[in-house]
């Protein structure tokens, strides 16, 4: 089996144990979205714009827990330096991490569409097939940001303030391009017509997955 | 020898700054539809130049850091991000000045200056972790990282934002780079401008960089004076 | 004259201005065990990080499995086994989970099989299917070391591998030990005091202000140190 496999389902296998990151994600979008809608007000927080951006943030904030999360798993009795020493190579154990963090991510953010559909008084039918692709795009790409920085600011003191200052301004353009992408999904679009931002979020995610994949061994070796 | 160097880029960027001032503000002729602020714009293009210009030195910067290992790219990235968040934020403030007489406005979200924002906030990412973690080998590389990640994104951003920015045009009018500059002097004075500001971000670099090799430096002497007292066998 | 399992030329390793290492040259055979002693803060962890190729020498050049520690292959990682007081566990695993999980990554053709073998091996047998976060301190060591050598390795590095183990867990260490260094292991471990393992010749070497001297008794560490004397018998 290949590093990318075993360590990925050690890490599935994990998570469906304890479940404390999918469950604190879901609970973090879910707090989002319910902020928002005390904060917009009926009156404004209803409708396929509304909606997507108060998704995309609930991904955002979601994410920053759930990505450096992925990496902490590893914190408990130096795994991580295990894993260094192991024959898997670094850019393999980054693509485990991603699809890990993806893959909760997704979960939780699965639980967030609904919610948003229900609290935003859209329609069911066909918005949430429509969004998976466009969400899932969305979570890959910042996961990949998010993998690759954690390495950093899991080291820092005061380093839970590092991570969202170097993702967000990075995420900016898949953040723009997915909320019009869902909000034209939830709207009832077809996905064709947002063509254009999926190519966008395409694009995003090929580049820093690739950067990911070739920059991480950079930053996750000891002194 | 950069002494030397840092000299001759003084000295060139002052005389080229000089003429450039004359030229902004008594040789070129004031443009017909935004009056006199618009000569602004011969500040502001060449900060941006600039700023852009630093950001692809950093992560250039740091791809032969990551490569080749010397520390001097380390210091050459750090020394670049320090003097680009300076051109950058002269560029927000030049473009915020410019924006409030012709359009009302201290701020605006049109395609331009929502992407100067963003390379402004990814300075400050970079610049703000370099702050937070103590130097060393590692943090370096982190920063190196840092700094190509952010240069792949800048190009994604402007395409995306200039996207965004289209589909909303009822709000504002985009700015146009050399948007009908009708005389040639204008065309000059811009070009002017922006050599003698790529001089000053060549001698502020030289500047900057010479402190912190003076510091590596420093740093490998301590290095090595640790390193001989510990021979001997006395506490260092 | 076969190639050393482990050959470390001139040695040096420095943190920023922290030397701790200092021409070391140390040459370990196959099938041969070196004890490097030494006090807290001596240096030792930092050596043997170095062989694992975790942290790169700021001097010298350490050869591990004829490959510069800088830069081993994944062969060679495969072939390296490490174990410190951490114990690389995942505390909501199960112990044959854990070796599972080990095995596979370190490429072992039946991980299950040489999971449980090796359980039975260091009597956690009857502990298979329990999650380590409820193991003691002596059987999460015990785990520990079966995840160290379930893959066969040509080289095992072993920090305090007897600190804090109680009697019978010493002695499943000096087996296992025995065991390796029987299949042409190398070993190279490190030791607050000299330690003495029936059957075996260890080559113990003195670490202290940075080098690696051979180790000799009489002039051992002044403060007094207990002398670790291992069983390998059944009774004292």
């Amino acid at each position: 089996m290949s590093a990318f496999v075993v360590i990925l389902t050690k890490d599935l296998r994990l998570e469906l144990r304890s479940g404390t990151s999918t469950i604190a994600m879901v609970a973090l979008a879910m707090l989002v979205l319910v902020v928002l809608v005390f904060a917009l007000g009926p009156a404004v927080a209803r409708g396929p714009e509304a909606a997507a951006a108060a998704l995309w943030i609930a991904l955002v904030f979601a994410g920053m827990l759930g990505a450096s999360r992925a990496l902490m798993a590893e914190s408990e009795n130096g795994c991580l330096r295990a894993l260094l020493i192991s024959p898997a190579d670094r850019a393999v154990l980054y693509a485990a991490k991603l699809a890990a963090a993806a893959i909760f991510m997704i979960v939780a953010l699965g639980a967030g569409a609904i919610f948003t559909v229900l609290f935003f008084n859209l329609e069911f039918s066909g918005a949430l097939p429509r969004m998976a692709p466009i969400l899932i795009l969305g979570v890959i790409g910042f996961a990949a940001l998010a993998t690759l920085l954690s390495a950093i600011s899991g080291r820092a003191r005061g380093g839970e303030l590092l991570l969202p200052l170097l993702v967000v301004p990075m995420f900016v353009p898949a953040l723009v391009a997915g909320v019009r992408a869902s909000a034209a999904a939830l709207s009832g679009a077809p996905l064709g017509a947002a063509r254009d931002w999926i190519a966008i979020l395409v694009a995003f995610d090929v580049l820093f997955v690739a950067a990911g994949y070739l920059l991480f061994e950079h930053v996750i070796g000891e002194e | 020898m950069s002494k030397r160097l840092g000299n001759i880029l003084g000295a060139a960027t002052l005389v080229l700054i000089t003429v450039s001032l004359w030229m902004i503000f008594a040789w070129v002729p004031t443009e017909a539809e935004e009056g006199i602020v618009q000569r602004i714009f011969y500040f502001h293009v060449p900060c941006a130049w600039v700023a852009f210009a630093a950001f692809a030195i950093v992560a250039v910067a740091g791809v032969f850091f990551l490569w080749l290992g010397g520390q001097i790219w380390d210091d050459l990235g750090y020394a670049a991000a320090e003097i680009g968040m300076l051109f950058c934020t002269l560029m927000l403030i030049t473009g915020s000045l410019w924006a409030k007489p012709i359009w009302g406005t201290w701020w605006t979200w049109d395609s331009r200056l929502t992407t100067s924002f963003v390379l402004w906030l990814l300075y400050g990412g970079y610049l703000m972790m370099r702050g937070m973690l103590e130097e060393s080998e590692q943090v370096a590389r982190f920063a190196a990282v840092v700094g190509i990640v952010a240069a792949l994104d800048v190009p994604v951003v402007i395409v995306s934002v200039r996207l965004w920015r289209t589909i909303h045009p009822a709000v504002l009018v985009t700015r146009q780079g050399g948007h009908g500059l009708q005389d040639p002097r204008m065309i000059v004075t811009l070009l002017v401008s922006i050599a003698a500001f790529t001089l000053m971000l060549a001698w502020l670099l030289t500047l900057r960089l010479a402190v912190l090799r003076a510091r590596t430096r420093l740093g490998a002497i301590a290095r090595a004076v640790a390193i001989a007292e510990f021979r001997r066998g006395q506490s260092v | 004259m076969a190639a050393a399992a482990v050959e470390t030329i001139a040695l040096g390793k420095s943190y920023r201005l922290t030397p701790v290492l200092l021409e070391v040259d140390l040459r370990v055979d196959a099938g041969r065990a070196a004890v490097i002693i030494g006090g807290n803060g001596a240096g030792k962890s930092t050596l043997l990080a170095i062989l694992a190729g975790l942290s790169a020498p700021t001097a010298g050049v350490a050869m591990v499995l004829r490959q510069d520690s800088r830069r081993l292959d994944s062969a060679a990682r495969r072939r390296i086994g490490m174990l410190e007081h951490r114990s690389f566990l995942y505390p909501n695993l199960t112990a044959a989970e854990n070796l599972e999980f080990y095995g596979a990554l370190y490429g072992v053709a039946d991980p299950r099989g040489v999971a449980l073998g090796w359980l039975r091996r260091v009597g956690l047998a009857n502990f298979a299917g329990e999650r380590v976060r409820k193991f003691s301190r002596g059987m999460e060591q015990r785990l520990a070391a079966a995840r160290a050598m379930l893959a066969a390795p040509d080289l095992l590095l072993l920090d305090e591998p007897f600190a804090a183990l109680d009697s019978d867990g010493a002695a499943i260490m000096a087996d296992l030990i025995r065991g390796e260094l029987a299949r042409g292991c190398a070993i190279v471990a490190s030791a607050h005091g000299a330690l003495a393992i029936e059957g075996v010749a260890l080559e113990q070497y003195q670490i202290s202000r940075g080098r690696v001297v051979p180790y000799l008794e009489k002039s051992g560490p002044s403060r007094a140190r207990r002398l670790r004397s291992l069983l390998g018998r059944q009774s004292q």
